[in-house]
């Protein structure tokens, strides 16, 4: 048995020092580094038979490649995929959390429909993400293709248009509060006194048909910053030669954006756009802290999906309920995301 | 073969978490009940000794801004020198979800627990986290009619999972200072709404910089919409909100004409009502009895300007035509048992104690209103330093009936919910009041009707 | 002839074009006043005191007596310090580990080859198109099982594993050449000394993007602290600016001084790491 080995081992040693010498003598980059694999395969081989080690080298590059992603996969898979599995299993169910889980079908999302609050927060929720992600898009598109050019104290407006995102929405919606105080407000004083609007007139920014609306340009206020930064650096991906090109034919200003830029940034719109649509379909924070009041709480004109998940499972524990409008959220991003990736592919086509 | 082997252990792995997350929850509840089968099995062991030692662990708010929690835990431990109170504190922001989320599950170690509100009662005994009361009660031989009607309003299915300790009754507050400088008589006991709201515009000044309002309502739908139920013909579990409406419009047609502030205000900048009373502009404002002891101790400590609104009085809710003087609103804060305790004798034995005679009486030293409440219990408020030295102030602490702002039902929950959305919408003028009130009993019918 | 026509020509286009950067600084100065006001407004109200905060006529931005004072009350009317240490400490780990364990499964998925590697990273990709909220409900029940309910450790496990952290290293790591991880192999090094000695050093405007998304994102978390912590002790500063609000409604100029507070510590390292920041969203795929 040991001769055996030994054997194998000398014959291995032999092939490892051949290919060695064709390392060195061989130029071709491709053809090296296939002689490299070949030989790092002969070494191992060697090394196995020597420690009687019984793991095959494609196991070993695998676990190395696994405990690469192991300390986030598990995390991930723990904290983040098991918890939507059991969110589409509890979808199905009337858990209260405490009593035991009995599956009621599809009781739940035939419920929703001749839910008022439902569906108050999902046209809400509707209202608000084609607001916004259009106006936030053309704003911070808008706002990138100027700051792309070379303008004095760029530094200074990127750093300042960034500002509203990175300030804790808590703080900004305080201001914002104050600002846009419906009878106190700097924001209705200008309008009563430069504009002119009779005091009755005074937008109440906070309820009614306008608190969508408010929420709608607080929400292009504070993300175009963020957006704007994601078409710079889409900008800047573009060869001047492109609008070299386009300038000796002649074409002026808005036909270098139509002809050169638009195409060219068509990835990075359908990124901002998806990222977009997303993160308005999550809207919570922003509507309680502007339009909660004192409590909080939210009425008919302002409630938003995610809030009426929230009331559901944490304060009347219908946690299947609730599970079920987490559901529709998430078809609604899905189908969103899957026509802008059709179109997408379509254009690329 | 091997990297097979690999994923298949990694799927395993996975599947088996899920499985184990999923299965927990499968049998929690049956651990509850083998729990509650099984009684004080850790203790009984110890038994030999005469009295042994208790640890109980009682679930409360705001410890150190609320004098009456450590006074009842120290008055229930020189009576029980064997019994520990231990305190455990969850805040008041969102006590009653913290509460269900700590009551949900096996690992709660509560023993006694504070019920804030109805709603989250409804939600707890829903939850099956709360013991029932009754076999402790008949055995005890507790009177129930000492809570004067109101354990009634929180009876679920013949039983009582809760014993009320505090009894919280509207009033109206006003400000002496104010009345004097716009030379009108003070409000009175004896008011019917059309006097009240005759008053309220009587005092109110709308002159810009300088104006007083004559009356004001918090941003709750209760300031407002309760008025209606005063009559005892009606509650918030009707279904039927109709009588909603000469209130609303009393209200909304005082903010009109400028007597109390704007609701779209309040909500944009979230103003608390002792922000305004204290702030010395605020000629009336009904609210709950609790904020007489807030009233007293911030003028104490300079917290309130004294000069603002250190000359107060409190009178009767008004009351409509035909209805009896001294019918008001109640909000009570009771304890309860856990179902997951291990030592439900002597929980409930402290249950008892402090919603019995001796704990109406630490409430009552701290400035506080126990649900046990009598002619001795509102002379030891009525003496309270601070408190207003004339009659009228004093007669305003006698209640002749109290209705509870939301009594128990099963859904009531949800239906405080419906109630607080369109009160706001009407409150904004996002919608008109009948629009409102119809919405309401169309939507709490959907509720009530399942 | 010619020549004065080009010249004119010169002339009224160097005429435009000073027209269009007039209109262009216009835009900007514009966007900037709007951005930036709200801000100022802040720092103007945090030193007033309440009767000031809302007076327009005359307004000024600073008062004749600037209110110090709030800068200080805010410390002891809420235990703000508390909720400052808490914060600091979670966002602190978080971007720690996120970088981190990002940074390394990136790795493995822009250089190294192993079974089932598409699908996991399809796994990675599906969970950036779930909003949080989807889950929120079934991920909390499964957290309070394993006793982390009102616990910061909670707040650390929710936020710590995120998908687009992977996404965006991986997308970065792509960028660069395989040669590089190659030649590092024929001289014999292992994948972890090449990850350390190569690839790190090299990430650094990813590494300054990721940790500003996640520093603002963990440091400025409403949503998730809400439902997790409970207990005052433990609360984060946005709960605790939120609760401060609550109570100290009509407070302005307090609840202004201590937004401040919260503001400055994303403002500064933001402005630490803002040098990277494009180059790192140019370079780590976000753009699309």
């Amino acid at each position: 048995m040991n001769e055996k080995k030994a054997a194998q081992v000398k014959k291995l040693e032999a092939e490892f020092s051949e290919l060695t010498q064709q390392i060195y003598t061989e130029n071709d980059i491709v053809k090296k580094r296939k002689l490299i694999a070949r030989r790092d395969k002969v070494r191992w081989k060697v090394t196995a038979i020597k420690n009687n080690r019984r793991i095959s080298r494609e196991t070993k590059r695998e676990l190395i490649a696994y405990s690469f992603i192991a300390p986030n996969f598990i995390g991930f898979a723990v904290f983040t995929l098991i918890p939507i599995v059991f969110a589409f299993v509890l979808a199905f169910t009337n858990w209260d959390g405490n009593n035991a889980v009995t599956f009621v079908g599809l009781e739940n999302f035939k419920s929703l429909p001749t839910d008022t609050f439902f569906l108050a927060a999902l046209r809400n929720t509707i209202i608000y993400v084609l607001g916004t992600v259009p106006l936030t898009m053309v704003a911070s598109l808008g706002l990138a293709i100027l700051l792309n050019q070379k303008v004095k104290a760029r530094g200074f407006f990127r750093t300042v248009a960034f500002f509203p995102y990175v300030a804790s929405l808590v703080a900004i919606t305080a201001v914002w509060s104050m600002m846009f105080h419906p009878s106190k407000g700097p924001v209705n004083y200008l309008l009563l006194t430069v504009l002119k609007v009779p005091q009755a007139d005074l937008p109440k920014w906070f309820s009614g048909t306008l608190v969508l609306l408010t929420l709608i340009l607080f929400s292009v206020w504070k993300y175009m910053g963020y957006y704007m930064v994601i078409y710079l650096a889409g900008l800047q991906g573009i060869s001047p030669e492109l609008y070299e090109a386009g300038g000796l034919d002649g074409a002026n200003t808005w036909q270098k954006f139509r002809y050169i830029t638009w195409p060219q940034l068509r990835s990075t719109t359908f990124f901002v756009v998806v990222m977009l649509t997303i993160n308005c379909f999550k809207v919570y924070d922003i509507a309680v802290m502007l339009a909660g009041g004192g409590d909080g709480k939210l009425s008919t004109s302002a409630t938003v999906l995610v809030y009426y998940i929230y009331q559901n499972a944490f304060n009347y524990w219908k946690l299947g309920y609730s599970s079920s409008i987490a559901m529709v959220l998430f078809v609604m991003v899905l189908i969103i995301t899957l026509i802008q990736f059709r179109y997408q592919k379509k254009l690329e086509a | 073969m091997k990297r097979k082997l690999l994923s298949l252990l990694l799927a395993v792995t996975v599947s088996a978490t899920m499985l184990a997350g999923c299965g927990a929850k499968a049998t929690q509840t049956q651990d509850n009940t083998a729990v509650t089968e099984k009684p004080t099995a850790t203790t009984a062991p110890k038994a030999p000794v005469e009295k042994e030692e208790i640890t109980l662990k009682w679930a409360i708010w705001d410890k150190d801004i609320t004098p009456y929690w450590v006074a009842l835990k120290e008055g229930y431990e020189t009576a029980n020198p064997n019994v520990t109170i231990e305190l455990m504190d969850l805040g008041s922001a969102d006590y009653m979800t913290v509460l269900a989320t700590e009551l949900s599950g096996s690992a709660s170690e509560f023993d006694v627990v504070t019920i804030k509100d109805v709603p989250g009662y409804a939600t707890l005994v829903s939850k099956n986290t709360l013991e029932p009361l009754d076999s402790y009660i008949s055995s005890a031989g507790i009177d129930l009619s000492q809570y004067g009607g109101v354990d009634n309003q929180i009876t679920v299915d013949g039983s009582l999972y809760e014993l009320p300790f505090r009894n919280d009754f509207w009033a109206i507050y006003y400000n002496k200072d104010i009345f004097d400088a716009a030379g009108v008589a003070y409000p009175t006991n004896d008011m019917t709404f059309e006097e009240y709201d005759a008053l309220a515009r009587q005092v109110a000044d709308p002159t810009y910089g300088a104006q007083v309002y004559g009356t004001h309502y918090h941003t709750w739908r209760s300031a407002v919409q309760l008025f209606g139920v005063l009559d005892g013909q009606h509650s918030i579990l009707d279904g039927k909100y109709d009588f909603f409406k000469p209130y609303y419009e009393m209200v909304l047609k005082q903010e009109d004409d400028q007597i109390c502030r704007n609701y779209a205000d309040l909500s944009a900048e979230g103003l608390h009502y002792s922000a305004a009373f204290s702030g010395g502009d605020v000629a009336m404002m009904n609210m709950g009895s609790w904020f007489i002891s807030t009233l007293i101790a911030n003028i104490k400590s300079g917290e309130y300007d004294a000069s603002l609104c250190g000359n107060w009085g409190l009178v009767k809710y008004p009351h409509a035509e035909g209805v009896e003087v001294g019918s008001t609103l109640g909000t009570i804060t009771g304890l309860a048992v856990t179902s997951v305790s291990d030592q439900k004798q002597a929980a409930f034995d402290f249950v008892n104690w402090v919603s019995g005679a001796e704990g109406a009486k630490v409430m009552a030293e701290t400035g506080n209103f126990p649900a046990l409440m009598n002619a001795e219990v509102s002379g030891i408020i009525a003496g309270l330093e601070g408190f207003p030295s004339d009659a009228g102030s004093k007669e305003a602490l006698s209640v002749s009936n109290l209705y509870l702002e939301v009594p128990y039902a099963e859904n009531v929950s949800a239906v405080n919910d419906i109630l607080d959305t369109y009160h706001k919408s009407i409150m904004n003028r996002e919608i008109t009041i009948d629009e409102g009130i119809a919405a309401m009993n169309e939507e709490v019918g959907k509720v009530l009707g399942k | 002839m010619t020549n004065e026509m080009t010249g004119k020509k010169y002339k009224s286009k160097s005429k435009n074009a000073l027209i269009g950067k007039i209109v262009v600084y216009l835009i900007l100065f514009i966007i900037a006043a709007i951005m930036i006001v709200p801000f100022l407004w802040m720092l103007s109200a945090s030193i007033k005191s309440n009767r000031e905060v809302f007076l327009m006529d005359p307004f000024v931005w600073i008062p004749e007596v600037p209110k110090w004072n709030n800068y200080i009350n805010i410390w002891t009317k809420i235990p703000l310090l508390k909720f400052v240490e808490n914060t600091v400490f979670l966002t602190i780990v978080v971007t720690c580990l996120q970088l981190l364990t990002s940074s390394f499964a990136a790795y493995s998925f822009a250089k190294l080859e192993f079974k089932n590697k598409n699908l996991m990273f399809l796994a990675y990709i599906a969970t950036i198109a779930m909003p949080w909220q989807v889950y929120m409900v079934p991920q909390f029940i499964m957290m309070r099982g394993m006793g982390l309910n009102d616990k910061l450790l909670a707040m650390i496990c929710l936020q710590a594993f995120s998908a687009f952290g992977v996404f965006m290293m991986k997308q970065f790591y792509e960028g660069i050449p395989n040669d590089l991880c190659e030649a590092a192999r024929i001289d014999g090094m292992n994948e972890y000394t090449i990850y350390a000695k190569i690839m790190l050093p090299l990430s650094k405007p990813a590494l300054s993007t990721l940790t500003i998304f996640t520093f603002v994102s963990t440091w400025n978390d409403y949503l998730g602290p809400l439902i997790y912590l409970k207990t005052e002790s433990k609360k984060t500063i946005q709960l605790g600016l939120r609760m401060f609000i609550g109570q100290y409604s009509s407070e302005y100029g307090l609840i202004m001084a201590g937004s401040v507070v919260s503001l400055i510590p994303v403002i500064l390292v933001f402005l630490v790491l803002q040098k990277y920041f494009v180059e790192g969203v140019a370079s780590s795929g976000l753009k699309g």
